[in-house]
């Protein structure tokens, strides 16, 4: 026979654990569910413009609307970026999702600059951040020419 | 029969003890100086009741996927019974919860009553505070809309400027690669179902604790009196400063009271409904400006002084200072004395405090970009086409039977100029041959177009091809379809064309308009296949395909 206090220990032990257990295995359900999985987006080449629309030396908003997964269906979501072609027949291309809060940049002509309207981030025409918050120049986009076909192509 | 309740309210008492539970709730003795200042946490109760009501009865047509939620919340704004007043009750009930929530910190650290040993109380209040705000962000995302997006945009990306863990938590908010489908699933499941039950837990533990240490009452008292009949009335070391009564019936009236001024004041306000739907969520839009809700504006404008890598000062530690300076009051302020002219120095803390907050919020208030023209309804386009390129431009020409129309100093009222349209004789019999009589939707569109001439001056500029199609659409398509960004205008028989474009092919489209039984033999929609000219219809169809 064992000992009652011995005995009354043991199952005071066995209820703690097994109330622990169950919270660790209910946190690791909770932790495999809301976890997305690999959140990352398979980058895929896409036909952006064809470089005879493109004006030299002008950072140029493109719209492209890629089908990607989102979720259990297929969505077609918007998503812009900018070129910039040169005399060259070199394209450039570059993001125009502000770095600091994730807002829609616009190219001002007159300005001759980027400018994000949610707190005045301002970059030049390479993407470098000249004035407000931004912690990080608008990131580069790969982008290839196909002079002959005169198409561009960028990596989204 | 008074003796039958009398029997059947002893048995239920025997069995569920509800006479001791009701004596509990309502004969709760409140110290002297209990008075209309301690009304406002009953008004945050109240207002966090009716939120949920209107949050419950709002969940029945909501639908929580990128492809129905704009949808389905214009529908209940459109079509469910009350649906307008809903919304609205919803939308400022928010703002209410946050402003009563504000005042009634403000009245508990005024009046003292966050003082040992009422610590407690006062931290799961704190905690109630950043649920109700989480309320508010997770809310926001769901009518997907533009507000609704970019808000979020913003939002996740200060979460992820938090130190280590910051992808991994954007990761969890954003559910995958991008905000979508998998992100408005997750922000509905955490404002329905987890927040409500958070939210719960806390509310009774935060009334366990006010009823455990009884109400502070008038500052004069001090925090030392725990009320008699309270858990903790043992020991009490303090003195009630007047006369004490019961919760019942005088403290519940004044809860009534204001309870009663605040929620009408709330219909009021929500009775034309929460501020139109903006378009649907679109990341490309660059004419966007992204604004947080008002009570994030102090936030949102204090991250425009922490630039580059002091960002994440801005956007967490400041707050998370603020937060914790908060949370730490009752051991800050540690004297036995609520009353306000012997805590000066804390109070004039918080006063900076509260100060600064207002002062940013007025800044980033200031700071806000002009609304945004809604631009031309697709009826007032449509009203203008068929002035300059229909028929009242036979007569009404330089050098014709009539003055050439400037429909921003058309002096007529609506009455004389649908009589006009529909009869254009009677205004001048015999001159000329009177052009054929306009139907009922072109004399509306024409009205809408005159109005909004008179409102706004110079219209947008039109491709020939547009001003055909905008014709055409105001003409025959809108009795049944919106294609409005906002979806301002039309009727809702058929579907929203909004983003059409994106969605059909032309060749698919120009079957539909010229004979949908042929494409679907359910289809409820005319055919206009004999009905429209040949470049009216090729008008259209591009135009239609151009809206994306």
């Amino acid at each position: 026979m064992t000992d009652p206090a011995s005995r009354r220990s043991l199952l005071v032990w066995f209820v703690r654990a097994g109330i622990t257990a169950l919270g660790a295995a209910a946190a690791a359900l909770a932790g495999a569910a809301a976890i997305p999985r690999a959140a990352s987006r398979p980058a895929r080449w896409v036909r952006a413009a064809r470089f005879s629309d493109l004006d030299p030396g002008v950072p140029t908003p493109i719209t492209l609307t890629a089908a990607r997964d989102d979720g259990w269906h297929r969505a077609r979501t918007p998503r812009v970026v900018f070129l910039l072609a040169t005399e060259a027949g070199e394209v450039r291309a570059l993001s125009a999702t502000c770095t600091h809060l994730g807002c829609r940049v616009s190219w001002k002509g007159e300005a001759d600059r980027f400018e994000c309207p949610c707190h005045q981030g301002a970059y030049d025409r390479d993407g470098r951040v000249i004035a407000g918050p931004p912690p990080a120049p608008l990131p580069p986009i790969a982008a290839r020419v196909d002079l002959a076909a005169d198409e561009i192509h960028v990596e989204i | 029969m008074p003796r039958l309740t009398a029997r059947l309210g002893d048995w239920l008492d025997h069995r569920a003890g509800w006479r001791a539970a009701r004596a509990h709730l309502l004969d709760e003795p409140l110290p002297a100086g209990t008075g209309w200042w301690f009304t406002i946490g009953s008004v945050l109760l109240a207002a966090l009741a009716l939120q949920a009501v209107t949050g419950i009865l709002l969940s029945l047509t909501y639908a929580p996927t990128p492809d129905h939620a704009h949808d389905s919340v214009r529908y209940i704004e459109q079509s469910v019974g009350a649906g307008r007043l809903l919304r609205g009750l919803h939308y400022y009930g928010a703002s209410l919860i946050v402003l009563a929530a504000a005042a009634h910190m403000l009245r508990v650290v005024v009046f003292g009553s966050y003082k040992a040993p009422r610590e407690l109380t006062w931290l799961t209040g704190l905690a109630l505070l950043l649920v109700i705000l989480a309320f508010a962000l997770t809310g926001y995302l769901l009518p997907w809309d533009q507000r609704a997006y970019w808000a979020t945009v913003v939002t996740i990306n200060i979460a992820a400027l938090t130190p280590v863990a910051g992808d991994l938590i954007a990761a969890v908010m954003r559910g995958g690669a991008d905000i979508g489908a998998l992100t408005l699933t997750r922000w509905y499941a955490a404002h329905v179902i987890v927040l409500p039950a958070l939210l719960a837990a806390l509310v009774a533990l935060h009334l366990y604790l006010m009823r455990r240490h009884g109400i502070s009452g008038g500052s004069r008292n001090s925090s030392r009196l725990i009320f008699p009949g309270s858990e903790t009335a043992q020991g009490n070391r303090g003195k009630s400063t007047g006369r004490n009564f019961p919760f019942y019936p005088l403290q519940a009236s004044r809860d009534l009271v204001v309870i009663l001024i605040v929620i009408g004041a709330l219909v009021a306000i929500a009775w034309r409904g929460a501020p139109a739907l903006e378009p649907v969520a679109n990341p490309a839009d660059a004419g966007y400006v992204p604004r947080p809700e008002w009570y994030f504006l102090g936030l949102f404008e204090l991250l425009k002084y922490f630039p580059g890598r002091l960002e994440v000062i801005g956007a967490l530690v400041v707050p998370g200072l603020a937060l914790l300076l908060l949370a730490l009051l009752p051991w800050i302020d540690r004297g036995p004395s609520r009353r306000p002219r012997d805590r000066r120095a804390v109070l004039a803390m918080v006063a900076v405090m509260a100060v600064s907050l207002a002062a940013l919020t007025a800044a980033g208030w200031r700071d806000r970009p002009p609304p945004a023209d809604p631009g031309w309804t697709i009826r007032e386009l449509g009203g203008m086409a068929m002035v300059s390129d229909g028929a009242c431009a036979r007569c009404h020409v330089d050098g014709g039977a009539a003055e050439p129309i400037r429909a921003e100093a058309v002096a007529r009222d609506a009455t004389w100029v649908a009589g006009h349209l529909l009869d254009p004789d009677m205004i001048a019999p015999g001159l000329r041959e009177p052009p054929a009589p306009a139907g009922e939707r072109e004399v509306a569109a024409i009205l809408a177009y005159l109005a909004r001439a008179r409102r706004s001056g110079a219209p947008p500029a039109l491709a020939p091809g547009d001003v055909t199609a905008t014709r055409v659409f105001a003409q025959f398509c809108i009795g049944c379809h919106r294609i409005d960004p906002g979806a301002r205008d039309g009727g809702d028989e058929g579907p929203d064309l909004t983003g059409i474009g994106a969605k059909h092919s032309a060749e698919a489209l120009r079957r539909w308009i010229i004979d949908p039984e042929a494409v679907d033999p359910d289809a409820e929609m005319p055919s206009f296949g004999t009905r429209l000219t040949a470049d009216e219809l090729d008008a259209l169809v591009q135009w239609l395909i151009s809206r994306r």
